[in-house]
């Protein structure tokens, strides 16, 4: 899969940011190949905040709508391609859970958490990336059930250092001690599998 | 890195769990600080693989479908919009040209956000809404009330979706009767945005469901309905956009 995120994966299909150009044109085929590549990811990611499948793809739908109808202001200095994607998922996914968290907190219950690694998708990509999703569920489950907390709640719940502190009943300082802690300790151990720095052209 | 860089900040940026203001000030030190905005990408790149660790669901298969008509629609709008421009500004807000990047930008939303709520909207503003929304770049779209000249609005769009509505100007409704915003788009009926009540002050903060595609919306507007809410507007126009500028 020639994602954004493995470093050196081998590359098959065209470069996000190719994509991104060719969206850029008005080409629906690249949306399309956009959306196989990383509609299950989004999804996920919707599902794991809203927790109801419907609410879910209202966001997977937005998110792509959104991605075609923003897709000139797509600046690769400020970030790669699934980056962006998952940030307007995120973000869509947190206005929805907070607009309807009745609804929301029905299947809640039914999360699995993370660092718990499913079933492989249907298709996985290349070896790299299934190498990076496994990486990604050890680094959080070699997390403290206390480092993950502060992670989650503030990712997939949307709230604040010091809404957490509050949450949890905790003084803000821990909660930023955890958060330190649980980021490095990702930084350390994903880093060297994503791809951060330099421009999406670096691939071509 | 010294104190001067505001590592724990930028950790929590990525994360998207820092406050309004506290995220500007990583804005203003990123812009200026290239070792921070290197420092920065790496969180948010760790951060954005995150999802990877959830057990991987499919998503409906019908899904696609619906995103490639909607994206065609869009095109099509988007031609008619040019051949044609109404609202052209507000139109222009779909684009996000400089909005995204430009800081300045960001912090006159900010600005904006906070002097209208305290102008319009009832009571302590809603925090959480407030600041998630003030957190990401947007804009201000005013409505002037047409069908009732002391009334007004602002309605806030966030960059990525998502929208808060401050009213003033309104008069209280009774029980079987309720206020609408609507989005009217082109060739198809009008989408409802929120259903409103005002307070006694004639004043309301609602959350608005903005349609996932702005490029054929021809034109916005509240209206007065029948209580439950209707599907179309059938009542006059109180406010309407006026264009961006």
């Amino acid at each position: 899969m020639r994602s954004g995120w493995p470093a050196g994966a081998r590359l098959e299909g065209p470069a996000d940011h190719d994509l991104l150009r060719r969206m850029q044109l008005g080409e629906e085929s690249a949306l399309e190949t956009l959306y196989a590549r990383y509609g299950g990811l989004v999804f996920t990611l919707a599902l794991r905040i809203v927790g109801d499948p419907e609410l879910a793809r209202e966001v997977l739908q937005d998110t792509f709508l959104r991605s075609w109808d923003g897709r000139e202001t797509y600046d690769p200095s400020r970030g790669r391609v699934p980056w962006w994607l998952m940030g307007i998922a995120r973000n869509r996914a947190i206005d929805v859970l907070r607009s309807r968290p009745h609804r929301a907190r029905l299947r809640e219950q039914e999360r699995p958490p993370s660092g718990t690694p499913g079933a492989e998708p249907a298709d996985p990509g290349a070896a790299d990336a299934v190498a990076l999703r496994r990486a990604v569920a050890q680094a959080l489950a070699g997390l403290s059930d206390t480092q993950r907390e502060a992670i989650e709640l503030a990712y997939y719940q949307g709230l604040t250092q010091a809404e957490i502190a509050g949450h949890l009943g905790q003084p803000l300082g821990t909660i930023k001690s955890r958060t330190r802690d649980a980021m490095e300790r990702l930084r350390t151990l994903l880093e060297p599998l994503i791809e951060t720095g330099g421009s999406e052209s670096r691939r071509d | 890195m010294t104190d001067e860089h505001p590592v724990d900040a930028l950790r929590a940026y990525a994360l998207g769990s820092l406050e309004a203001a506290a995220r500007a000030n990583v804005e203003t030190h990123v812009a200026a600080c290239a070792a921070c905005a290197a420092q920065l990408r790496a969180y948010e790149g760790v951060v954005a693989a995150l999802p990877l660790g959830l057990a991987p669901v499919p998503p409906p298969s019908e899904a696609w479908e619906t995103i490639r008509a909607s994206a065609r629609e869009t095109r099509a709008g988007g031609r008619k919009a040019q051949a044609k421009p109404r609202l052209a500004g507000w139109l222009r807000v779909t684009r996000w040209p400089a909005v995204a990047a430009g800081l300045a930008a960001l912090l006159i939303w900010n600005v904006s956000l906070e002097r209208e709520l305290s102008r319009r909207a009832p009571g302590p503003a809603p925090g959480p809404e407030v600041e998630a929304l003030s957190r990401r770049p947007g804009r201000i779209v005013i409505l002037a009330g047409t069908g009732k000249p002391e009334a007004s609005a602002r309605l806030f769009v966030a960059v990525d979706g998502g929208g808060h509505l401050a009213v003033s100007g309104l008069a209280p409704l009774p029980r079987e009767r309720t206020y609408q915003l609507w989005f009217v788009q082109t060739g198809s009926s009008a989408v409802n945005g929120a259903t409103f009540r005002v307070d006694a002050s004639g004043r309301a903060w609602v959350k608005v469901m903005v349609p996932a595609s702005l490029d054929n919306v021809q034109a916005i507007a509240i209206t007065e309905e029948p209580s439950p809410q209707n599907s179309a507007p059938t009542g006059k126009h109180l406010l309407d956009a006026l264009p961006w500028k």
